[in-house]
């Protein structure tokens, strides 16, 4: 599934700017696609891929903001933990959770980040490979 | 107040008792159903809920008979006649009213309609003279508690739950010994619930033995006692199964050597069950009753109802029994084990461990210890080289950065994915169709899957050979390396590398059913 959605996307991403714009932007819209593939395959049930999709959806330009009722910080961190705080901010959406779910949600996050680095580094290694052969 | 309503009213009643007689009793009924509006409007209401269906072809017929004082009084009428019934037989408070009333409405409903209107004077005449004693609203509750078990054994079960919000528990736990027990949300406040499972058995009509009201009233006590000490409020279930518990010791009959041989019995088990507890286990509450009641109670009768109950419960819930047992055996053979697996029920079971704190924070902190002690395990499974660590700091610590390292990584490849030639293209529709066949693949290879799409792609982008005859599903048989004789050999390093490097079978399981759950 995430294969089939990062290759896609990686595709659009090359149509878009095949020459016009510089590597590093299209290295940074790579990593965009990246993440909202492994965030999209990973499903809404996840608190760490709907945050990561609105991180990654939400513009920084757009200065209007949806009313629309999150109920974020529900539980602000006592902060007590300096790894506990760390692993908060790595995790998307982890500022909000319980401690109990942020290791749930931590695990799940490595599982498919893992993932995801694996199919980024085939296709990678077979496209050099391709290259390297002609 | 009410005495004095009536009393205004009785002139008209007289008035009305020249029309004729189902106008009269139309007229009655409406009379007295305002009158009693005014004092418990919403109850009424209620109840019109609860009784409306049965009573619907009751009023139904009188509707037929064509009445013009039918049709004005009509759409009062069904709710009127249906909420009035009840009403009356409350006020009237005998037991043998409702009943006939009920069973007139039921048998009779055109025919004898002077019947009707005598039974109806005769109701509203002990209407008349018990109003005093429905004055106090302690009672009030009572009464109407009483009305709707009444009603609930009468009526459909199914009726009782569409009732009121304050009073669906009451109803509930009334019609509980009755008929099947309906959906029931518990007040939750210990102290409630004992007052309701009071009144319950107060109410019970069938609980004539008096003594017995009272050793219920108390095994329910001792039941909210004991379920003040657990973490988590027990459900409808249980208290069911109590209460059937201590109705078939009411049924049964057990001999005092029996009774003190199986209350020796009990309380030895019981002493074992002591430091644990057990929830939404009537059984295990009535043994943790047994004891703390035969210390409190001294006449040996109430030991003999004890164990009574404790025995039915333990008969009744025998199938139960003996997984407990071995498993508290087990428990305290070795105490420093884990929970034993818990019973699939509708909330998680916790049992307090031999020589700890039972008091429900202590509990819950147990829980979530545990539950963060599983999930720091599973992390350690996916963290490649944590096996060897221990101690949740530094576990934690080689968390954070495997995860910081994958991020990076991510980075890494993206610009060299972008710095790479684009002129490659992806065959997304052969990969598609890929996918088709992706549908029936079993999902714990899916984990393959990605990498091998990855790979075909770049094969069909660059070779003109078809992948179409390379069948997904022989790759995912097994870890082996896939048929690729008709691949070129150029890629065969590539995919052994790829094949070896990645798949581990044990990370893989977590890994794959991770992908599961997600989605």
């Amino acid at each position: 599934m995430v294969a089939l959605r990062f290759l896609r996307a990686l595709s659009l991403v090359r149509c878009s700017g095949p020459g016009a714009r510089s590597p590093s932007y299209r290295a940074r819209g790579i990593r965009r696609a990246a993440y909202a593939c492994m965030a999209a395959s990973a499903g809404p049930r996840r608190a760490w891929s709907r945050a990561l999709l609105r991180k990654i959806r939400r513009r920084p330009g757009r200065g209007l903001r949806r009313p629309r009722a999150v109920i974020r910080r529900r539980r602000p961190v006592g902060g007590g933990d300096p790894l506990e705080v760390a692993l908060r901010r790595l995790v998307p959406g982890g500022g909000c959770m319980e401690y109990c779910r942020l290791l749930e949600e931590a695990a799940d996050y490595v599982k498919c980040l893992a993932m995801q680095v694996r199919l980024m580094q085939t296709i990678v290694d077979s496209a050099s490979h391709v290259n390297s052969i002609d | 107040m009410l005495r004095g309503q009536l009393q205004c009213l009785s002139p008209r009643f007289l008035l009305f008792c020249s029309f004729p007689s189902s106008a009269a009793s139309f007229s009655i009924l409406i009379l007295i159903l305002l009158l009693l509006r005014r004092r418990r409007r919403r109850r009424l209401s209620e109840l019109k809920n609860i009784a409306f269906s049965p009573f619907a072809c009751f009023s139904r017929r009188f509707f037929v008979s064509g009445m013009e004082k039918e049709r004005f009084f009509g759409g009062g009428w069904k709710s009127a006649h249906a909420g009035l019934l009840p009403e009356v037989s409350a006020f009237a408070g005998d037991e043998h009213l409702p009943h006939s009333f009920v069973g007139f409405g039921w048998e009779q409903p055109v025919h004898g309609q002077e019947a009707h209107a005598q039974q109806l004077e005769s109701a509203l005449s002990s209407l008349v003279s018990s109003p005093s004693s429905n004055a106090p609203d302690g009672n009030d509750s009572v009464v109407i508690r009483e009305l709707i078990g009444r009603l609930g054994s009468i009526c459909n079960s199914g009726n009782v739950s569409p009732s009121s919000r304050c009073h669906s528990a009451h109803a509930s736990y009334y019609s509980t010994p009755l008929s099947s027990p309906p959906k029931l949300n518990l007040a939750g406040a210990d102290h409630q619930r004992q007052r309701m499972l009071v009144n319950q058995v107060a109410a019970a009509p069938f609980l004539a033995d008096q003594g017995f009201a009272e050793r219920a009233a108390r095994f329910s006590c001792f039941g909210a006692a004991e379920a003040g000490q657990l973490s988590r409020v027990s459900s409808r279930q249980s208290l069911a199964k109590e209460v059937a518990a201590s109705y078939a010791m009411m049924a049964g009959s057990s001999s005092s050597p029996e009774a003190s041989s199986a209350s020796e019995k009990l309380t030895a088990v019981v002493a074992e069950h002591n430091a644990r507890k057990r929830k939404a286990a009537p059984k295990g509450k009535g043994k943790a009753a047994a004891p703390s009641s035969s210390s409190a109670m001294d006449p040996p009768e109430e030991e003999n109802s004890d164990s009574k109950r404790c025995k039915a419960a333990e008969a009744g819930g025998a199938d139960k029994d003996a997984p407990v047992k071995p498993k508290t055996e087990q428990n305290s053979s070795d105490d420093g084990n884990a929970k034993p697996p818990e019973p699939p029920k509708d909330y998680i079971h916790v049992r307090a461990r031999r020589g700890q704190a039972t008091d429900s924070h202590s509990l819950a902190e147990r829980v979530r210890r545990e539950k963060i002690s599983e999930r720091m395990k599973l992390l350690q499974d996916l963290v490649p080289g944590c096996n060897k660590v221990t101690g949740k700091a530094v576990m934690l610590d080689e968390i954070i950065n495997y995860v910081q390292s994958l991020q990076r990584q991510v980075e890494f490849l993206s610009m060299k994915l972008a710095t790479l030639d684009p002129q490659l293209e992806f065959d997304t529709e052969t990969l598609l169709s890929k996918e088709m066949h992706q549908v029936h693949v079993p999902l714990p290879q899916q984990v393959l899957f990605p990498l091998d799409m990855a790979t075909s792609a770049f094969s069909l982008a660059q070779l003109p050979l078809k992948l179409a005859e390379n069948p997904p599903d022989s790759m995912f048989s097994s870890l082996q390396l896939p048929p690729i004789d008709h691949l070129a050999n150029l890629w065969e390093d590539d995919l052994r590398y790829v094949v070896q490097t990645g798949f581990p079978q044990s990370q893989e399981a977590p890994f794959s059913s991770g992908a599961l759950r997600a989605e």
